[in-house]
């Protein structure tokens, strides 16, 4: 392969995996504090797609004032869900609340194509339509947008867990939900922190990653998805393992399609997502096994 | 010391990782006797049950379960051995009526599988009947007998401990482990516990028991034995051991629980 | 061949079952309902076995839909391209979905709560994709069709009527079945799993050996539903396979009452009439009803809207009791 092909597909890969980073971190933020699997995680990002995307061209709003409307929209979402699906229950067993979270997904999912728009539809470009060359590659200046917002969110989060009180109480709560109620700290308020953060970061993917390519309401399922499988790759814990996961699947994903393997052509990209999904679970399963074996 | 060894273990060692819960314990457990193990908290007690029971895989030694090794048998084929245990925080089947959890407890002793159950085949209707007439002769053992439609999880702490007592001795067991029975239990219910822990002793099989509550174990102990980080310091009977310098050392050094 | 039964009151209610089932597919009764009733007889097969699966023994499954579509899958090919007789290809689907349950089984339960569901999303997502490919292969586009009609001998099941009694003959052996081994030593097992899996070892259940028996189980049940579905449809693409269907299946399971079985004919039907009833009044706004149906019956009804209204009926019950009246 060509150096300047190379390139692409690695820019390629890294740009749509920065998109799973994003909903990874989504998934690992509520998992790390609830324990629970979110599966309306995807449609957060199609909100911050579509949700713009009404505001700019049926609300008359100007670009950057709807973009974060847009976002505060999608945590606003996040925070209905919780308190209205996710806290209610009480002793709601793991299948429950799987169920819930779908059944909320599905409700999401058809009110934005009812109330919002069934089309598929493209934000204009951040920063103009003109490639930008790099390294003999031509890369679409929205590609750096949302690569760049990835690490900003990225930071800006760890930085937000490890300095700020609020951040700290959550990662407390994920550590030791216990002991961090003996010492004060809220675990429903935490909750609820984490439901809107995941889902303000999910409306910032949707939000930076409209303008590159065309979204409708069913785009959520499968970004939740390839989000789900970055999360796993990181072990559900960890933010920064979720964002690592989230770049390698969109790698691997990127060369499986360029090197035209078998099953895997564009058509199948998504299958992928599934294999690495199957083959990280076989890996923890076997790890369960060796556990056992060794004690 | 008469009677034969049911239980005997050699060089029995436990690590975690670099931390070594039990450390090449020599034990012998007699036969029909009521032997008590205490000692200090993470003194190793616990994983001396899981051992033995096979929860946890041993790291070092050997277990001999009435003359034979023990080591590699499942846990789940231990029930049919005849070693069962109950827990302290008692696991009760919470989706059963009472009388249903005893009934679990005679699945070792009984046999017919899938087939049998799906075509309510004659053999599994036999062996439901002697299940349910088992199932009821241990539930009135413990006392429990006239709750037997009840939820299990409707009764109080420490009639749940007789459940699982009452679910345990339903395996027919030679060796029965009860871990920590008298905890949360009230002055007139650990009577009664010592009393029903006696007459399992009348029924022939063996006792051994991890207690932290000291009346009750001098009280019904024939034999206790003393751990401290994971190793046997002494061993005796009840007297000898309330006089035992060692074993007051490792009491008073530990910390006010 | 069954096993004894709560109380008269349930041996009553079965043959009220009894009577209204067989009575039904007649014009002057619900005879115009008589293909929906077949469909819900096949989903009621798979549902039991997930009722099974889930409910009695505590586990999950996200990806039921790819037993079922295995079923209905081996059974079109191997009777169409293949040529074989209906029947063997059905006894072929069922031993073959089993064996694959059997196999992906042991390392698949050893993963527990969130990451078994995703585990088996996966694999129904995965399944759902080699039945696409499927279709390129043996059919057209988008499916396999000319699937034959099951008969036997001359008799061939080439009518609603005859398909009805059919599959809910089948539908039936599958509860009665189903019944017996929730009630004997087998069922306590799995419950037992559910509710302690240490306390279960340590009284001499083979943990692993059970959930793997009773996910087979529950697959050659959801197989022989794919393989009557084929046959009564004479057509399978990928579409009710996908991971949708699966989540309906979960939904039918929970409605009937994870932990019954009977429930799962009411869990089945009124799900299945539920999605369809709203496709045609609502359109599109059926996926927004029915998320909100899903999510208040969960916070609502967690133990299944059948097993609440059993428990209610059984209340009434014990009230006339306690008055001395015998019902």
């Amino acid at each position: 392969m060509a150096s300047e092909q190379f390139v692409q597909y690695l820019i390629s890969g890294i740009t749509s995996g920065s998109i799973y980073a994003l909903v990874g971190l989504g998934f690992t933020i509520i998992y790390a504090v609830t324990k629970i699997i979110n599966f309306a995680q995807g449609e957060f990002v199609m909100l911050g797609g579509l949700v713009s995307f009404t505001l700019i061209y049926r609300a008359g709003i100007p670009l950057v004032p709807a973009l974060i409307l847009a976002i505060l929209i999608a945590a606003a979402v996040g925070a209905a869900m919780y308190l209205l699906a996710i806290r209610p229950p009480k002793k709601a067993s793991v299948v429950s609340l799987i169920i819930i979270t779908i059944g909320v997904a599905m409700f999401v999912r058809g009110i934005a194509g009812q109330v919002l728009t069934k089309e598929f539809i493209r934000l204009p470009s951040f920063s103009g339509e003109k490639s930008i060359s790099f390294l003999g590659a031509s890369i679409d200046p929205q590609a750096l947008w949302i690569i760049g917002t990835m690490v900003m969110v990225t930071i800006i989060l760890h930085l937000f867990l490890t300095y700020t009180m609020v951040g700290k109480a959550l990662k407390a709560c994920a550590i030791n939900p216990v002991a961090s109620s003996l010492v004060g700290i809220n675990p429903k308020t935490m909750a609820l922190i984490a439901f809107v953060l995941a889902a303000a970061i999910g409306g910032i993917g949707g939000v930076v990653f409209a303008p590159l390519t065309l979204m409708s309401y069913q785009g959520g399922v499968m970004l939740g998805l390839k989000g789900f499988v970055a999360a796993a790759i990181g072990g559900f814990k960890s933010p920064v393992a979720a964002v690592i996961g989230g770049l390698l699947l969109g790698i691997i994903e990127s060369f499986a399609v360029a090197a035209n393997w078998g099953p895997f052509t564009s058509a199948y990209k998504d299958a992928i997502a599934l294999v690495v999904l199957l083959l990280i679970l076989l890996i923890r399963s076997g790890k369960l096994a060796e556990e056992e074996r060794a004690g | 010391m008469n009677g034969s060894v049911i239980l005997e273990t050699k060089g029995l060692t436990k690590a975690f990782g670099g931390l070594v819960a039990l450390d090449k314990v020599d034990l012998s457990i007699e036969t029909s006797k009521i032997t008590a193990v205490i000692g200090p908290n993470g003194a190793g007690k616990t994983t001396l049950f899981n051992l033995i029971t096979g929860v946890y895989p041993v790291s070092g030694g050997e277990i001999y379960f009435q003359g034979a090794l023990l080591n590699k048998v499942p846990p789940h084929k231990r029930a049919s051995l005849g070693i069962v245990r109950t827990f302290q925080h008692v696991y009760l089947f919470g989706n059963m009526t009472v009388l249903e959890n005893v009934m679990s407890g005679q699945h070792p002793r009984s046999s017919y599988g899938f087939l049998e159950a799906a075509l309510s085949l004659p053999k599994a209707r036999r062996e439901e009947e002697a299940i349910s007439l088992n199932a009821i002769k241990y539930l009135n053992l413990v006392g429990l007998g006239t709750y037997a439609e009840h939820d299990a999880l409707s009764l109080p702490l420490g009639q749940q401990k007789l459940l699982a007592i009452a679910r345990a001795l339903a395996t027919e067991p030679r060796l029965i482990l009860l871990d920590e029975p008298g905890a949360g239990l009230n002055t007139l219910e650990k009577r009664q516990l010592s009393d029903l822990i006696r007459s399992i002793k009348e029924m022939e099989i063996t006792v051994l028991l991890v207690e932290h509550d000291m009346p009750l174990v001098m009280g019904i102990a024939e034999w206790v034995i003393v751990l401290d980080s994971g190793q046997k310091i002494a061993e005796g009977t009840a007297a000898q051991i309330q006089k035992n310098p060692k074993v007051i050392a490792a009491y008073l050094g530990e910390e006010v629980e | 061949m069954i096993a004894r039964l709560k109380s008269n009151w349930s041996y009553l209610a079965i043959a009220t079952l009894f009577a209204f089932l067989i009575l039904a597919p007649f014009d002057w009764f619900l005879g115009q309902y008589t293909t929906l009733m077949i469909v819900i007889g096949i989903y009621t097969i798979v549902t039991v076995g997930l009722c099974l699966l889930m409910g009695y023994t505590g586990q999950v499954s996200l990806g039921q839909a790819a037993f079922f579509g295995m079923g209905a899958y081996i059974s079109a090919i191997l009777s169409t391209t293949y040529g074989f007789n209906p029947w063997l290809a059905m006894l072929v689907a069922a031993v073959a979905t089993g064996a694959f349950a059997y196999i992906i089984g042991y390392p698949i339960f050893r993963l527990k709560g969130n990451y078994l569901a995703m585990a088996t999303l996966g694999l129904g997502l995965i399944m759902w994709i080699v039945f696409k490919q499927l279709n390129q292969f043996f059919g057209e586009p988008d499916g396999i069709s000319g699937i034959p009609y099951l008969s036997i001998g001359g008799f061939v099941f080439n009518t609603s009527f005859r398909r009805y009694f059919l599959v809910w003959f089948f539908c039936l052996a599958v509860l009665l079945i189903s019944q017996n081994i929730v009630r004997s030593r087998t069922g306590r097992a799995l419950r037992a799993i559910h509710g302690s899996e240490a306390a279960a070892e340590s009284i001499g259940i083979n943990v692993d050996q059970f959930k793997v028996k009773i996910l087979v189980l529950s697959a050659v049940y959801a197989s022989l539903a794919g393989s009557l579905f084929a046959h009564h449809l004479r057509y399978v693409g990928a579409q009710p396979f996908d991971f949708m269907a699966s989540v309906k299946l979960v939904v039918m399971a929970v409605i009937g009452g994870l932990a019954s079985v009977w429930g799962a004919i009411f869990g089945a039907g009124a799900t299945h009439v539920l999605s369809d009833e709203l496709l045609l009044r609502f359109g599109d706004w059926d996926v927004i009803i029915y998320g909100l149906i899903l999510v208040l019956v969960m916070i609502f009804m967690p133990e299944g809207l059948f097993v609440r209204l059993k428990d209610i009926l059984e209340r009434l019950r014990l009230r006339y009791r306690r008055r001395g009246v015998e019902p």
